[in-house]
């Protein structure tokens, strides 16, 4: 277990026959006995008709999830932030982006493993992409990462145009794994189909042009959809979602340089964006290290923790790292959703695996926030909005909420 | 040494006679002059007397028969023979062996077990169709009865027992007139020889006329299974040895009205009393019912087996309940066990919690591993949240240690099985239905127990109350004459032998709050933990205790630690042994912790109590009784900081105007905030409550040292207020002057709707201009008390301060409630990040040794010191569809300080007050303690 800080293990519900093993951080693979004991225990519970969840220790999490009763994941944890919301979260990414690959059926009726463990191998580029710590966060929230462009209405009018000339309805612009603008039936995709989408997209290896199958887990589980994918600059693609028509040929020669050439300057401007994932022309308060803005009707998410365009240099050395400030905000938005905003969908979970702590309260939770010595968090509710922010600690807490409250007005009708 | 502790000790706890008993039958063992709790000892010397007081005694009778006594026993006489079960008894038979056989039944605690109740109710359904004859039956009334009051009461005619004790009036003359019309209506009576005892009538007051069923022309036939009749009644009752429960069998001639009586046993049985009940171990199968849907277990493992002996379900050690709602939970033992030991292998850190899904719900199941076992508590998340159960099995854990030294100790002896059952009842009980808890509690202090219950149960320390200077020296000089021991009989030199204990140190407890303590804070947390599990704090609460005498070895944490790893080098933790004396009367409790064998003698064996010492702790409590109108004072009055009702903050379209016109009264210049400048002026004193200052003149009763230091620029409204113990100088008059417009303004809402300024305003202003008006003016006036609750949490002392019952019961409003469940639950997540703080901190002090000391985690939310939520509310029942209901906003805002000593502060008050106040409240907390 030394070194290794997370890991998946997929196993056949029935029999128990290890798929894959997949991990974060540096360590060797557990060894069978134990995971052949954790399944174990799992499968015992579920011959006594009590579902295992999940047990923590000291230092590690465990948890169990069973899917369709054929695919058992067993997720495993030394990380201190990866809270059991996180956990069931990936655990819930891992196995829809099996599905988005190579479809329900397969997953649902295993005939035969090795086949089966063939086959998964290509998940395992964005399997690992989900379980490496990313800077996004889509995979956490359910929604999906946004780049506010700084061109954002030509760009869209562009991709509108191009959908609609190769005959589909789903275009999207993604720029480093994060959507700049896509097609409005696009957004009304599932929250996760279209955070996975762009979660395959970025785990893609390079290519200047692809046409991938994937199965949609919530439209369409078991009837494949073409994926075409173009490169227009170096990290930034447009992709589109479509039947058997048009062929991939067909739209990368006739339509892609038509009209995305005009648009070579904005596309990369994209790329200059990414690390705040807003124009520094829009204003931002001093104290203000990081922010995560959830349009949760639109099922967009803006984040990011470098959000001083330009970063005075540190003062006393206290500075936080960027991983820790990724982690903070994590960390305080799981706190906030598990303990105290009401859930933002009721529909999403069948047994309530997690525990509901803020069904107990009779008031509704709308602000909270945190104060520590080497930071301050500030999180606030509105009916279809989420913000979190991240402050140095040396902003007053009394006025991080007047903070919050301009920066949300300031974002209230951003386009992204 | 034995001769001592067997000598016959002092009755009652009235010092002047102990002490006069004492100095003349020293060494005479008289059975007479037994306390009541003597018989109750167990063969370990372990003692939990309980007496309720006698209201309560009364109100607990329909207990002992779960299912409506009178109607069970109801048998109807179909064959002569079946009758009279009781006449058919040997006459004969001696009449000394029966009363011995009286006298025993007597001293048992009564066990009814209803189990013809269906038959016989059967048969009575049946019985009108049998004719119009008066059908003959018997019914059992339980009734309490004291032959102490008895005997203070003065020379009672000892042939008028029945009359004194039981409040039966019996007129022979009149009863074989009465019997002979009877036996003319049931010839089948075999009474020949006896007179029997007729209920003429009943004395008012007395027992019989409280228990409502006992009517007159009832025949007394049988007391406690005992047959008497007016030959014998008068000596079978004199056998009664204290006060008590007896069983009367009565026969009644008249077919009652059923239906009434049903009726009326519900009654009784809806307001009695559960805890009680829970607590004395009887029969609770109710209550066990309503949690039986619950899953819920609690189960003691063996981890190593051997692999010879194959019996089934060899590796439980320990389980409860053994019911339907554990089945499941224990099928999966062996999820548990596996879990336990290979995580432990593969990741070196012990298992804490695992949560499962039984019957669609979620489960926290919680570990605690110890050598080779593992204790195991299960209980659903949504009554017990994950958190909450961390703390529950550490506490479990700790007071099972507490109890009996060591997890291994207390589960792997078959003896301690029943105990544990019922310390475990009572847990789950806790957990599961805390409103259950105490019906006989006022609505608001029971909702104010159900949802603080949550939070304050996880706390490691007990509610703290602060009295004034004077009355708490008078009580830590009584508690330190106590502790000192060098009363006549304690000093070593009185029998020239060594002192069988030593006091370690004592604490007092009223209604449930300490009022002071003299231990040190693990043992103080000990005893809490333990009071705590038994229920003893809400006990007090309501006078129930009569006498309450606990006795038993315990074994506190800090003295069970292995010599030299506690303390300063140097001294060690004497090889004692400790026990643990708690002795209750009325709202009092004074439990005391005993060391033998270090410099007194070593116990043998297992002592049991030794009177001497429980008649000193009851005469300090009886010393100190005077002292309750004084702490109930405290506690009726407003807390330290004065609350507000939030119900006050949200305009119903009916009092908007009324509050508006109150709060344009109360601006005040110096006050920014109420939070504040009340928080400034009362941390350091305290208040009588507002309706008493309209009297004025309830300063004469307060004790000594009354009107001391009036400061001399008060307004006469704060003279009165502080008069009682104000010791502040000037520097105070900014403060008082919040606190005193806040009464006033809290006065006027209640009391000067002003109507003028109502119609007049209604007139000329539109309702939305009235609101804008409203609005503005309370945002920037400021000035009105915005702090709705508190808590605070000293780890030091092992105490918390939380608004008393009676102040929250003064708040009622329909949100408040709402508000304070929001708050403790609230409260619960904040502490739970707090402890991660906590744990973090320590972890790094441990690592600091190692490895370098800035290695910081790259994760998590990190050392967080402050963690506040705001929450909204709207008035339950808006009814007007046009505007939306007007929103109110609160804070919970909890803050950790770290330096010099851990302490926790939770507070809950209004949006609109500003930061510094909050700020300000946050730095006064430090003074709120002591």
């Amino acid at each position: 277990m030394e070194g290794l800080r997370l890991c998946l293990v997929c196993l056949t519900a029935g029999s128990g026959v290890p798929v894959y093993f997949r991990g974060r951080g540096v360590g060797r693979q557990l060894p069978f006995s134990v995971i052949g004991s954790l399944n174990g225990v799992h499968m015992f519970g579920h011959s006594q008709d009590v579902l295992l969840s999940s047990t923590c220790t000291e230092n590690v999490r465990v948890l169990w999830k069973t899917f369709h009763d054929s695919i058992s994941l067993i997720v495993i944890s030394s990380e201190e932030d990866a809270s059991d919301l996180y956990l069931h979260r990936l655990m819930d990414n891992v196995f829809h982006a099996m599905v988005l690959v190579i479809g329900l059926d397969e997953l649902v009726n295993i005939k035969n493993v090795e086949r089966l463990k063939k086959d998964l191998r290509a998940c395992y580029p964005m399997i690992d992409s989900l379980l490496l710590a990313s800077e996004r966060i889509g995979d956490l929230v359910q929604c999906v990462d946004c780049v506010m462009a700084y061109d954002t209405p030509v760009l869209q009018e562009c991709l509108d145009a191009f959908s609609r000339a190769a005959a589909s309805d789903f275009g999207c612009l993604v720029a480093q794994g994060k959507v700049v603008v896509a097609t409005e039936k696009w957004w009304r995709l599932a929250a996760q189909e279209v955070m996975l989408l762009t979660w395959l997209v970025a785990s893609l290896a390079p290519h200047s042009s692809r046409d991938y199958p994937v199965y949609l887990p919530h439209g369409s589980p078991t009837i494949p959809h073409r994926l075409l994918t173009f490169q227009l600059v170096p990290g930034v693609h447009v992709c589109m979602l479509c039947g058997p028509t048009p062929s991939l040929h067909k739209v990368e020669t006739e339509l892609v340089e038509v009209f995305w050439k005009p648009l070579l300057e904005p596309v990369k401007a994209c790329l200059r964006v990414q690390r705040r994932s807003f124009p520094a022309s829009i204003p931002l308060h001093q104290g203000v290290l990081g922010l995560l803005l959830i349009k949760r009707d639109q099922n967009r998410l803006l984040f990011t923790v470098q959000a001083q365009s330009v970063e005075k240099p540190p003062r006393d050395g206290v500075e936080l790292s960027l991983p820790e400030r990724r982690s903070i905000l994590r960390s305080f938005y799981t706190l906030a959703v598990t303990q105290y905003f009401s859930p933002e969908r009721s529909d999403e979970r069948t047994l309530p695996l997690l525990e509901e702590f803020q069904a107990g309260y009779s008031h509704r939770a709308s602000e909270c926030y945190i104060a520590s010595s080497s930071h301050k968090c500030y999180g606030l509710q509105m009916e279809q909005c989420q913000l979190f922010l991240l402050f140095q600690p040396m902003v007053p807490t009394f006025s991080l909420r007047r903070i919050a409250n301009e920066t949300l007005r300031t974002f209230k009708d951003a386009p992204f | 040494m034995e001769e001592r502790r067997s000598r016959g000790p002092a009755d009652g706890g009235e010092n002047e006679s102990r002490e006069r008993e004492s100095s003349s039958s020293s060494f005479s063992s008289s059975d007479d002059l037994e306390p009541e709790w003597f018989d109750s000892v167990q063969k370990n010397g372990e003692l939990f007397y309980l007496e309720l007081s006698e209201g309560e005694e009364e109100a607990l009778l329909p207990v002992n028969s779960p299912e409506a006594p009178s109607v069970n026993h109801v048998r109807f006489q179909e064959n002569e023979a079946e009758v009279m079960p009781a006449s058919q008894r040997k006459e004969g038979k001696k009449v000394e062996p029966t009363l011995k056989k009286l006298s025993r039944i007597l001293k048992k605690p009564q066990k009814h077990v209803g189990k013809k109740g269906p038959t016989s109710i059967l048969k009575q359904q049946s019985s009108p169709k049998t004719g119009g004859t008066v059908q003959q039956r018997y019914k059992d009334v339980c009734i309490y009865v004291n032959p102490n009051r008895l005997s203070s009461s003065g020379e009672g005619e000892p042939a008028e027992l029945l009359q004194t004790l039981v409040g039966i009036i019996h007129q022979p003359s009149w009863s074989s007139r009465q019997q002979g019309r009877q036996g003319g209506q049931n010839g089948n009576l075999k009474y020949t020889n006896e007179e029997k005892l007729v209920v003429h009538g009943l004395v008012p007051g007395s027992s019989a006329i409280k228990s409502t069923q006992i009517i007159i022309g009832d025949a007394l036939i049988a007391v406690n299974d005992v047959d008497v009749s007016s030959e014998n009644i008068e000596r079978v009752l004199s056998c009664i040895p204290g006060p008590m429960q007896v069983k009367l069998t009565f026969e009644t001639p008249m077919v009652e009205a059923e239906i009434s009586m049903k009726q009326k046993e519900k009654q009784v049985q809806s307001n009695m009393n559960n805890l009680a009940r829970l607590l004395l171990g009887e029969d609770n199968s109710d209550l066990q019912l309503a949690i039986q849907e619950m899953p819920h277990i609690a189960m003691y493992l063996n981890l190593k087996l051997d692999s010879d002996t194959s019996k089934e379900e060899q590796e439980i050690l320990y389980q409860y309940p053994i019911s339907e709602a554990s089945r499941k939970l224990k099928s999966v033992r062996g999820i548990f066990l596996t879990l336990c030991d290979m995580l432990h292998n593969v990741t070196g850190g012990h298992v804490i919690s695992s949560s499962l899904i039984v019957s669609g719900k979620l489960v926290h199941v919680a570990y605690w591993k110890e050598s080779d076992k593992l204790l195991l508590i299960g209980l659903p998340a949504e009554q017990v949240p994950l958190f909450q159960l961390k703390n529950m099995i550490s506490d479990v854990a700790r007071t099972l240690k507490v109890m009996y030294s060591s997890l291994d100790s207390a589960f792997c002896q078959v003896e301690n099985v029943p105990r544990l059952d019922h310390f475990f009842s009572l847990l789950f009980q806790r957990a599961l239905q805390p409103a259950r808890f105490n019906p006989t509690a006022s609505p608001s202090t029971q909702h104010y127990d159900a949802c603080s219950a949550l939070l304050l149960d996880s706390l490691l320390g007990v509610r703290w109350l602060a009295v004034p200077e004077d009355i708490k020296m008078e009580i830590d000089t009584a508690l330190s004459d106590l502790e000192a021991a060098d009363f006549a009989e304690l000093s070593e030199d009185y029998f020239n032998m060594r002192r069988l204990y030593m006091m370690l140190g004592s604490c007092f407890f009223y209604k449930g709050y300490l009022i002071s303590s003299h231990l040190p804070k693990d043992d103080l947390v000990d005893i809490a933990l333990y009071c705590r599990h038994y229920c003893l704090l809400p006990l007090a609460a309501e006078q129930r205790i009569g006498q309450l005498v606990i006795w038993r070895e315990v074994f506190p944490q800090c003295h069970r630690q292995p010599f030299g790893a506690s303390g300063a080098e140097g001294y060690r933790e004497p090889e004692a042994r400790y026990f643990l004396l708690i002795v209750g009367l009325k709202y009092f409790m004074l439990p005391v912790l005993l060391e033998a064998g270090g410099c007194t003698a070593k116990a043998i064996g297992n002592p049991g109590p030794d009177c001497i010492y429980v008649d000193q702790v009851k005469a300090t409590l009886l010393q100190l009784e005077g002292l309750d109108v004084t702490i109930e004072e405290q506690l009726g009055g407003p807390s330290s900081p004065c609350l507000s009702c939030v119900d006050w903050f949200l305009p119903s379209s009916r009092d908007k105007l009324e509050s508006f016109t109150n709060t344009k009264i109360a601006t005040f210049p110096t006050s920014k905030s109420a939070l504040f400048m009340d928080a400034s002026s009362s941390l350091r004193t305290r208040r009588p409550s507002p309706s008493r200052n309209s009297g004025g003149s309830d300063n004469g009763s307060e004790g000594p040292g009354d009107g001391a230091g009036l400061s001399p620029h008060s307004t006469p409204v704060l003279e009165r207020k502080y008069g009682r113990r104000e010791s502040q100088g000037s520097g105070d008059s900014e403060g008082s002057g919040g606190s005193g417009s806040l009464f006033k303004i809290t006065k006027k809402r209640h009391t000067l709707p002003n109507p003028f300024n109502l119609g007049s305003l209604k007139k000329n202003l539109s309702e939305k201009e009235t609101e804008e008006l409203y609005n503005i003016i309370k945002l920037t006036s400021g000035s009105e008390n915005t702090l709705f609750h508190y808590l605070s949490l000293e780890t030091v002392q092992g105490i918390y301060i939380c608004p008393t019952h009676k102040e929250v019961a003064q708040l009622s409003g329909s949100i408040h409630p709402q508000l304070i469940k929001n708050f403790h639950r609230c409260c619960l997540s904040i502490r739970s990040v707090f402890q991660q703080t906590l744990y973090e901190k320590k972890m790094n002090y441990l690592d600091a040794d190692t490895s370098s000391e800035l290695k910081k985690t790259d994760s998590g939310l990190g050392p967080v010191k402050e963690h506040g939520v705001l929450f909204e509310c709207c008035p339950g029942n808006w009814t007007d569809q046009k505007k939306s209901p007007p929103k109110m906003t609160y804070w919970v805002v909890g803050r950790l300080f770290l330096e010099p000593q851990p302490q926790e502060f939770y507070v809950c008050f209004h949006d609109s007050v500003t930061e510094v106040a909050v700020e300000l409240a946050f730095k006064l907390s430090y003074g709120i303690a002591l």
